[in-house]
C-alpha cells in the first residue's frame, strides 16, 4: 500500500479497493466445499441404508434376487441341472462345452459354470456380511428388525458356505466386508467349514426365532428355513440325533401337500422356502430348463436308469414326468415335469421349492434308522411312498432300510438341487454308481476344481483339489 | 461470399485491435498537453485496392505513443506534426509508412498482404492468439469451411479438415452420433471424449440415450452436439498440445474443442437467408446372394448336416421355410426396398445483424427437416433461435457480450434400424404386403421387418445454450472480466411395441404384451469463470497474464420407465393405462468442479515467446482428501525468421520452431466411485426393490495424468504463399484409472484404482496451405493435412492376470483386436483350420488367439482445393484414410446358414480337393459344429479398409451486376464417391448393422442485403 500511495494518484485507491475484491473472489476459488457433493438419489451410501428397515429389506432382497437368478441355488445355472448331468439324473443333448465337461465328469479349472458359482457365492456372502455389519452398527433400526435382518443374512451366508463346502470341499468361511482381508482367505478344512455353518444357523434360528413374520408364501427364510438347513447339514455331519429334532420340529407345523400335483405348486403346504418368481410371463427357471417344448432343441432328459428306478405304480412316474416324441416318433424324451409351466402371462403360479417337508420325513427317516429306531424310521419313509400311491416298503435289515431310504430320495428329490449327486457323495456311493455308467469318471471326481483364476488372484487358496 | 468474409474478417481485426489496443491510447488528452504547440489535425481516409474503407487500421505517429484507429468509414484524425511519419498497420495487411509532409489530409490505400494466411487470430479458450504468435499446437476450421457442407453436426464439419483429428460417423440415421478422437486414444477404460467448450461454456457430448428406448435405432447414440447449428458456428478451435490444453486442467486430456458462434457486426443492418434441399441416398449396396444361389447353398447345407432326408417332408417345412415354402422364383432386393429409398432434407437459415459502434446484435434462425431412407414417414426436424447482442461503452471500458440459443429436434424414427435385415433377409422371403394392404405374415413362417414401423420411436431434444461476457479495463493495461454461462439439454425419447406389430398367430394382446418404454433425461449446468488480465508492452518486450478461477456444477437426471400391459394399442402413449409400470433406471448425479488458473506470455522482440500455463482443479469426482490436483505445461518459440540471417530472405517469408510440454488429466470417470454404495437395480424379488451393492469404500483414487511432448516448425515461403506447419508429438498417458481385479472371496470383480500402466500416443502432423495462382479473376488454393499417429501400451503390470489379457498386450496400441490366425479351408474336411499356437491340438480361446491386428488408422488426412473464377467457386475436399477393418465375415463365414450374405460365400467347398476359402455348407441346426464362429473372430475377418473419400463437392456462383444484392445460388455434393476395396457398406464405419452416412446432393441459394 505505501507504494501505492507514493504515486498520489486518487484512482489508485479505487483501483486498489476493485483489486482487493478480485483477490477475495480469486482467493474463494479453491473452496473444498465446493466439491463435495451430496450422494445421489438412486444410489444409497451403505451408511444410510441401514437406517430404515424397508432399505435394509431391499438389500436382502438383492440377496434372494441374485441366488434365484446365478449360482448354485438357481434354477437355470445351478445344482439343479449341473449335478443331475454331473451324477445319472440328466442325459445332456446341447453343445454347451462347460456343460459337456461336467456331463462328462471331465471338469476343467477354468470351466466357467464353476467359477460362476464360486463367485456369485461370494458376492451374495459379500451382501450378507455387509448386511450383518451394517445392522449391528446401526443405531436406529428397531432391536426387531435387527434380529430378524441379521437372522436372515446369517441364514445365507451359512446356505452359501454350505453350498460352497459341498462341491468344493475346503474353502474360505468369509466374515467380513473387508475386501483386503478377502483378496487373502485361505481355505478352511471342509469340517471347519461345517462348524461355522451350524453356528452361523444356530445363530439364525435363535434371532428369527422371535419374529414373527407375514410370510404366508414362504419366500423369505425365517427360523423354520435355517432349521431345514440345520438338518440337512446334520445328516450330511453325520449328527442324526440333531437332525432328527429338527426335522420333527418342521413336521409340528408344516403337512405334507395330500395331492401330487400341488406339491410344485406355490401355495403347497409342505413347502418351508421357495424363491419368488422372476419377470412375468415367466414362472421358474426349473421349468424353462427341464421341460422339452420340441425336438430337436433339448439340453436335458432323464436318464434310463432313473426312469427305471420309478417302482411300478408309482404316480410320480405319471404326475412328475412327462414326454415328448420328434415328428417322426424315432425318438422320445421324459422329462422333469415337477414344475409344470414355463410361461404364465398374467400369474407366476409355481415359485422355485428350495426346502419341502418331504424332505425332512426322509432325513428323519434316515436319523432314526441310524440311531436304530427302525419302526419310526419306516413310518417316516412311507408317509412319502404312501402319497405317491405305492404301498409300504418290506425291510429286514438296518441295511435294507437305509438302501430303501436312499432310493426312496432318489425319486422323490429327483432333479431338485442335485440331492441325488449329494446322496451318493455323503455316502460314498458314486464311485460305484457312476464308474460304470461315465467312462471317465474318476474318485477325484468328487471335488470339483477351485477355479483357476481364483488360485491366481489369490495364491493362499492353493493347493488345487485332487485330480485337477 | 468472398466480399462477406472479408467484410467479416476485416470486422473481427477491427474488434479485435480495439479490444487490444485502446488502452495505449486511453491517454491521449495527457499527451497532446504537453507537445500541442507543434501539432496539427492530420486526417483521412484508409482504403483497400478496391476502394472500399477498412476499419481498424492502427495509425501510429512514428516515434511516438500519439495514435488512433481508423473508423467504420475508414476514416481517422490524429494529432502530428508537419514532419513526422504515420505508420498505418492492421492484420492481414502491409504496413504502410507515410510522412505527412505538411498535409493535414492523407488518404492511403492498404494492400492485402499477398497470402489468405495472413494473421489469423486464433481462440485459445481463455485468451486469443495469432496464429503466428502461438506456441501450442491448435487446429481451426472457419464458418467459410463449415458453410459450404451440409451437416446437421458440427463434428461432421470438421471431419478430413484437420490433422490429428479422427472423426468417424457412426450411422447414418439422423441425430446419431460420432466417435472422436484427437491424438489417438489415451486411456484405457476411459472415453475418448474431448471437452467442448461453446462460446466459453463447457457443453456435455455424452449421449443420454438409453439402450432400452434407443439400442437398436441409433446404438442409443444420440449426439447433444446435433443442437448446434453449424451455420451458426464462426470457427472451431481444436487444442491438442499441452501449451494449448494445460489451462483445461483435468479436462484437457483428450483435447479440448472450442465452438465459436457468430456475431453481429457493426455497419448496415444486413439480412441474409439461405434455402436449400439435399438429396440422400447409400452409397453402396452390398453383393449378396440371389435366390438361386441361396437356395442352393441352402439345400447344400441341409443336406450336408444330414438332414437331406427331411428335405421334402411337409412335417419339416417349419424349419426351413425359406427353401420349403416360399418358393424358388421369388426375388427381392431387399436393400432397395429396406435402406434404398431417398431422404429428402431441407433447410432454411435465416439471420439479421448489424448495429452501431457501441452496440451490434446478430438474431437467427433455421429450420430443418428430413426425412429418412427407410420406408414409412420417418422424419428429423430441427429448429434453432440464436441470438447475440454486443454492447460497448462510450469509454470503451465497459464491454458485454450476451448469447441466446435455443434448439428444438424432433426426431421420429422406426425402433430400429432396417440396415442389417436390408443385408440378411433371404431374397427369397415373402411380400411385405398380403392383398388387403396389411402386414403379410406369411403362415407365420417370418417376421415382417416393416412390424417395426409400427414400433415407433421419438426422441425430442430441447438445447438451451446461454452465456454472457463481461469485461472492465480498470487501467490502461488491467482488464478484469467475468464469463458465465448455462446449459440445459432435456431429451425425452420413447419407444412403442404394440401388440398389433407382432406376428398376429402369437396371440398377443395389447393387455399382454404392448408395452410403452421412455427415457426423460436432463442435464444442466451452470459456470461462472472470474478472470483478471494483465497486459504490458515495453519496447521489444511484452507480457500477458492472465489469472482466473472456475465454479461449475452439472447436474444429471434420467428416468427410464416401461409400462406393460394396456386396455388397447390406441392408448399405448398413456403410461398411465399401463397395468404394470417399472423403473428401469433412475439417475441423478451432481457433480462440481472447481478451478484456478493462469496464463503467463513473455513476448521479446517479437521472436522469442514463452507462454506458461496452469491450473490448479478440483472434482467431486474424487473422495476426501483427492479431490484436488495440478497441472500446468510450459510452451517456448522462436519465430526466427525474424533473425537478421533472414530479414533477406524472399523465399523464406516466415519461420518458426515451437515447443512444449505439460501435464493434463482426465476425471472421466463416472460420479460417485468412490463410495461404498448401494444401487437401485430396477428388479425386484417378491415386490421388494432390489437394493445391490455397487462399490467398495474406495477413496484412494485420484486424477489419470496426461504427459504432452510436442515440437513443431512452421514454414512460409514465397510471402507465405505456401505454409507448412511439421509437428511431433509424444502423449504418455499413466495414472490410468483400471479396474484392478479382485479375488472373488471380496465379492467383487474389481476395484477401481490408479494403476500403474501407460500408454504413449505419438505421431506426425503435418498442414500444408499454399496459394498456387492468384491473378484478379482466378484464385486457386489448396490445404493439405496429414497425420501418422502411432500408439502403443508401454506398461501394464500384471495385465496377464487382468480382465484386460483378452483385449491388450504391452508393446502395441490399444486399438488392437487379438485373432485366431485362419489358414484357410482344409481341402480334405472343408472345415476352416486356424494355427494352433500352443499346439495342443485344439482351438482355443485364451490360448490361440495370438493374431494381431491393429484397426486405428495408419494414416488419414485430408486434401482440400479452392478455386475461384471470377464469380465462380469450385471447391472440393478429398478425405482419406489408410487402415484395416472387419469385412463381411465378421458377421457370417459359413454358407447355407438361414439369411443372406455376402455373395463371396457362394464359392465353398464342395467336395474333397476343392481349393476355396469359403468352408463347406451347413445348415446351422447343429450348434457348435463347425469352424464358423472361429473364423468370424480370425485373421479372414479384417482386411484392407483403407479409402479415400470426395467428401465435398461445392459449386457457387454469385451472380453479379445485382446492387447491394449479394445471390449465390450453389450446387454441393457431399460424400460423392469413395473409392476402397473394403466389401462392407463402408469403410469409414466398419459395423455391418447400422445404416452408413449418405451419399447427399444439395442445391441451394443465398441471398443477402
Amino acid at each position: 500500500m505505501k507504494r501505492i500511495k507514493k504515486f498520489e494518484n486518487i484512482r489508485w485507491e479505487f483501483l486498489g479497493y476493485r483489486l482487493v475484491v478480485m483477490v477475495f473472489i480469486l482467493a474463494l476459488a479453491n473452496c473444498t466445499d465446493f466439491v463435495e457433493v451430496d450422494p445421489p438419489k438412486n444410489i444409497m451410501v451403505s451408511q444410510t441404508v441401514f437406517e430404515d428397515a424397508s432399505t435394509v429389506e431391499s438389500a436382502m432382497a438383492d440377496l434372494y434376487f441374485s441366488m434365484r437368478e446365478s449360482g448354485m441355488v438357481s434354477g437355470n445355472y445351478g445344482f439343479t441341472t449341473r449335478m443331475g448331468i454331473y451324477s445319472d439324473e440328466l442325459d445332456y443333448y446341447g453343445f454347451d462345452v462347460q456343460l459337456v465337461e461336467l456331463y462328462q465328469n471331465q471338469v476343467l479349472p477354468a470351466n466357467t459354470e464353476v467359477q460362476t458359482w464360486w463367485s456369485e457365492a461370494y458376492t451374495v456372502i459379500y451382501g450378507a456380511n455387509a448386511i450383518i455389519e451394517g445392522v449391528e452398527s446401526s443405531s436406529v433400526l428397531e432391536e426387531a428388525d435387527r434380529n430378524r435382518f441379521k437372522g436372515q443374512a446369517l441364514f445365507v451366508r451359512g446356505l452359501m458356505h454350505y453350498d460352497l463346502v459341498s462341491v468344493f470341499g475346503d474353502v474360505p468361511y468369509v466374515t467380513t466386508t473387508d475386501y483386503r482381508v478377502n483378496s487373502a482367505v485361505s481355505r478352511l478344512p471342509e469340517v471347519q467349514v461345517l462348524e461355522r455353518i451350524e453356528s452361523d444357523l444356530l445363530m439364525a434360528v435363535e434371532l428369527m426365532g422371535n419374529s414373527d413374520i407375514d410370510n404366508m408364501e414362504r419366500t423369505v427364510p425365517d427360523h423354520f428355513v435355517a432349521k431345514a438347513l440345520l438338518a440337512r447339514l446334520y445328516g450330511y455331519m453325520g449328527k442324526w440325533d440333531k437332525a432328527e429334532d429338527m426335522a420333527t420340529d418342521l413336521m409340528s407345523v408344516f403337512d405334507l401337500e395330500e395331492e401330487l400335483g400341488n406339491v410344485f405348486l406355490k401355495g403347497s403346504g409342505e413347502t418351508i422356502w421357495q424363491l419368488s418368481h422372476g419377470e412375468l410371463p415367466g414362472n421358474t427357471q426349473e421349468a424353462v430348463q427341464l421341460i422339452i417344448p420340441l425336438i430337436p432343441g433339448q439340453s436335458f432328459a432323464m436318464t434310463d436308469g432313473l426312469l427305471a428306478a420309478f417302482e411300478d405304480g408309482d404316480l410320480r412316474r405319471t404326475e412328475w414326468v412327462d414326454s415328448i416324441s420328434d415328428a417322426e416318433n424315432t425318438l422320445t424324451l421324459y422329462y422333469p415335469y415337477k414344475y409344470k409351466a414355463r410361461f404364465n402371462a398374467t400369474e407366476s403360479l409355481e415359485y422355485s421349492i428350495q426346502f419341502r417337508l418331504a424332505e425332512q420325513f426322509l432325513i428323519r427317516s434316515e436319523a432314526r434308522a441310524h440311531q436304530g429306531n427302525l419302526v419310526g424310521a419306516l413310518a417316516d419313509l412311507n408317509e412319502v411312498r404312501n402319497r405317491a400311491g405305492l404301498v409300504d416298503v418290506v425291510v429286514h435289515t438296518e441295511g435294507e432300510l437305509l438302501e430303501a431310504i436312499l432310493g426312496e430320495r432318489r425319486i422323490e428329490l429327483f432333479t431338485e438341487q442335485g440331492h441325488r449327486w449329494f446322496d451318493l457323495k455323503r455316502t460314498g456311493r458314486a464311485a460305484v454308481a457312476l464308474g460304470a455308467l461315465k467312462p471317465s469318471w474318476e474318485d477325484t471326481d468328487l471335488l470339483l476344481p477351485v477355479p483357476e483364476g481364483e488360485l491366481q488372484a489369490n495364491p493362499n487358496l492353493l493347493p488345487q483339489n485332487q485330480g485337477y | 461470399m468472398k466480399k462477406l468474409s472479408f467484410f467479416v474478417r476485416r470486422i473481427c481485426v477491427f474488434l479485435l485491435f480495439y479490444l487490444l489496443l485502446s488502452p495505449l491510447f486511453s491517454r491521449p488528452v495527457m499527451a497532446l498537453s504537453s507537445s500541442v504547440a507543434f501539432q496539427e489535425v492530420v486526417s483521412g481516409m484508409v482504403t483497400d485496392v478496391d476502394g472500399e474503407p477498412l476499419a481498424g487500421v492502427t495509425v501510429v505517429v512514428d516515434g511516438s505513443d500519439l495514435g488512433t484507429v481508423s473508423g467504420l468509414d475508414g476514416a481517422f484524425s490524429v494529432m502530428a506534426g508537419p514532419d513526422d511519419l504515420l505508420v498505418f498497420s492492421m492484420l492481414g495487411f502491409q504496413t504502410v509508412s507515410i510522412p505527412v509532409n505538411g498535409r493535414d489530409a492523407v488518404d492511403v490505400v492498404l494492400e492485402e498482404e499477398l497470402t489468405q494466411l495472413g494473421e489469423v487470430v486464433l481462440n485459445a479458450g481463455y485468451y486469443t492468439v495469432s496464429e503466428k504468435e502461438r506456441t501450442g499446437n491448435i487446429a481451426t476450421v472457419k464458418a467459410e469451411v463449415i458453410d459450404k457442407q451440409p451437416v446437421d453436426n458440427p463434428l461432421a464439419a470438421m471431419q478430413g479438415q484437420m490433422s490429428g483429428v479422427n472423426i468417424v460417423q457412426n450411422t447414418g440415421v439422423p441425430g446419431g452420433g460420432f466417435e472422436i478422437e484427437v491424438r489417438g486414444r489415451n486411456f484405457i477404460n476411459g472415453g475418448t471424449d474431448p471437452l467442448y467448450i461453446v462460446d466459453g461454456v463447457p457443453f456435455g457430448s455424452q449421449s443420454l440415450g438409453s439402450n432400452d428406448v434407443s439400442r437398436d435405432i441409433v446404438n442409443a447414440d444420440i449426439s447433444p452436439l446435433n443442437a448446434i447449428n453449424p451455420n451458426d458456428i464462426e470457427s472451431i478451435e481444436v487444442l491438442k498440445d499441452a501449451d494449448a490444453t494445460a489451462i483445461y486442467g483435468s479436462r484437457g486430456a483428450n483435447g479440448v474443442v472450442l465452438i465459436t458462434t457468430k456475431r453481429g457486426k457493426s455497419g448496415k443492418t444486413r439480412f441474409d437467408a439461405r434455402f436449400s434441399s439435399s438429396l440422400g441416398r447409400i452409397t453402396h449396396f452390398l453383393d449378396l446372394m440371389d435366390t438361386g444361389q441361396y437356395l442352393e447353398v441352402r439345400r447344400e447345407g441341409i443336406v450336408n448336416d444330414g438332414f437331406g432326408d427331411f428335405l421334402e417332408n411337409p412335417g419339416f417345412a417349419s424349419f426351413w421355410p425359406d427353401v420349403a415354402l416360399w418358393g424358388d422364383d421369388r426375388y427381392t432386393d431387399w436393400q432397395k426396398v429396406l435402406i434404398g429409398g431417398t431422404a429428402y432434407r431441407n433447410n432454411a437459415q435465416l439471420s439479421v445483424s448489424g448495429g452501431s459502434e457501441g452496440t451490434q446484435f446478430l438474431v437467427s434462425g433455421g429450420f430443418q427437416d428430413q426425412t429418412t431412407v427407410f420406408p414409412g414417414d420417418a422424419k428429423y426436424q430441427k429448429a434453432s433461435v440464436r441470438s447475440n447482442v454486443n454492447h460497448r461503452s462510450g469509454n470503451d471500458r465497459f464491454q458485454i457480450n450476451l448469447s441466446t440459443s435455443y434448439t428444438h429436434e424432433d426426431n421420429l424414427l422406426p425402433r430400429s434400424d432396417l440396415t442389417f435385415k436390408a443385408y440378411t433377409l433371404e431374397p427369397n422371403a415373402p411380400e411385405l404386403y398380403d392383398e388387403n394392404g396389411n402386414l403379410n405374415w406369411e403362415d407365420n413362417t417370418w417376421d415382417n421387418p416393416l412390424a417395426t414401423l409400427e414400433q415407433k420411436y421419438q426422441s425430442r431434444s430441447r438445447t438451451l445454450l446461454a452465456n454472457a461476457l463481461l469485461s472492465y479495463s480498470i487501467f490502461k493495461d488491467l482488464e478484469v472480466r467475468a464469463s458465465m454461462g448455462y446449459t440445459d439439454y432435456r431429451m425425452d425419447s420413447d419407444k412403442i411395441l404394440p401388440s398389433s406389430s407382432r406376428n398376429p398367430s402369437l396371440n398377443l394382446t395389447p393387455q399382454s404384451y404392448s408395452n410403452l418404454t421412455t427415457n426423460a433425461s436432463r442435464r444442466s449446468s451452470w459456470i461462472v469463470e472470474p478472470q483478471v488480465q494483465w497486459k504490458h508492452h515495453w519496447d521489444g518486450f511484452g507480457l500477458d497474464v492472465l489469472l482466473g478461477s472456475t465454479f461449475q456444477q452439472q447436474t444429471t437426471s434420467q428416468l427410464v420407465m416401461r409400462g406393460r400391459g394396456f386396455p388397447n394399442n390406441k392408448l399405448i402413449y398413456n403410461m398411465a393405462a399401463a397395468e404394470e409400470v417399472e423403473a428401469l433406471n433412475s439417475l441423478d448425479t451432481d457433480y462440481r468442479y472447481n478451478a484456478v488458473f493462469g496464463r503467463v506470455n513473455l513476448n521479446i522482440l517479437d521472436r522469442y515467446i514463452l507462454n506458461l500455463t496452469g491450473r490448479r482443479d478440483g472434482s467431486s469426482r474424487f473422495g476426501p482428501g483427492r479431490q484436488f490436483g495440478n497441472f500446468g505445461a510450459v510452451g517456448l518459440a522462436w519465430i526466427f525468421s525474424k533473425e537478421g540471417l533472414f530479414s533477406e530472405s524472399s523465399l523464406l517469408s516466415f519461420g518458426k520452431l515451437r515447443g512444449s510440454y505439460g501435464t493434463t488429466g482426465s476425471d472421466n470417470i463416472g460420479d460417485y466411485r468412490y463410495l461404498d454404495t448401494y444401487t437401485v437395480t430396477g428388479e425386484d424379488y417378491d415386490g421388494v426393490t432390489v437394493l445391490s451393492p455397487t462399490g467398495i469404500f474406495n477413496p484412494l483414487f485420484g486424477w489419470e495424468a496426461n504427459n504432452k511432448l510436442e515440437t513443431g516448425l512452421e514454414l512460409g515461403f514465397f510471402r507465405d504463399r505456401l505454409f507448412i506447419n511439421a509437428s511431433w508429438y509424444r502423449n504418455r498417458s499413466s495414472n490410468q484409472l483400471v479396474g484392478i481385479p479382485l479375488a472373488a472371496t471380496t465379492g467383487f470383480p474389481e476395484l477401481t484404482g490408479n494403476f500403474d500402466a501407460t500408454v504413449e500416443n505419438s505421431g506426425v502432423e503435418l498442414d500444408m496451405r499454399a496459394v498456387l495462382l492468384r491473378t484478379d479473376r482466378f484464385q486457386w488454393s489448396t490445404t493439405f493435412n496429414l497425420s501418422v499417429p502411432k500408439s502403443k501400451l508401454v506398461r501394464f503390470d500384471g495385465l496377464e492376470n487382468s480382465i484386460f489379457s483378452d483385449r491388450y498386450v504391452v508393446g502395441k496400441p490399444l486399438s488392437i483386436t487379438k485373432l485366431y490366425n485362419s489358414l484357410g479351408v482344409d481341402p480334405e474336411t472343408g472345415q476352416y483350420e486356424f494355427e494352433d499356437y500352443n499346439g495342443d491340438g485344439q482351438i482355443t480361446f485364451t490360448e490361440d488367439r495370438q493374431w494381431i491386428e491393429d484397426l486405428a488408422p495408419e494414416y488419414y488426412g485430408g486434401l482440400g482445393n479452392s478455386i475461384r473464377w471470377g464469380n465462380l467457386t469450385f471447391d472440393l475436399l478429398l478425405q482419406f484414410k489408410k487402415q484395416l477393418g472387419y469385412n463381411t465375415i465378421r458377421y457370417k463365414a459359413v454358407p447355407g446358414y438361414r439369411g443372406n450374405s455376402s455373395v463371396k460365400l457362394y464359392d465353398r467347398w464342395r467336395e474333397p480337393g476343392d481349393m476355396e476359402s469359403v468352408q463347406v455348407a451347413a445348415s446351422g441346426f447343429v450348434i457348435g459344429a463347425g469352424q464358423g464362429d472361429i473364423q468370424r473372430r480370425s485373421s479372414a475377418a479384417v482386411s484392407d479398409a483403407s479409402f479415400v473419400r470426395v467428401r465435398n463437392i461445392t459449386l457457387n456462383y454469385s451472380v453479379p451486376g445485382l446492387d447491394g444484392l449479394d445471390v449465390d445460388v450453389y450446387l454441393q455434393g457431399q460424400n460423392l464417391l469413395t473409392f476402397t476395396h473394403y466389401d462392407g457398406p463402408d469403410p469409414e464405419q466398419t459395423i455391418n448393422n447400422q445404416l452408413p452416412p449418405l451419399r447427399q446432393f444439395t442445391l441451394g441459394l443465398k441471398i443477402g442485403f
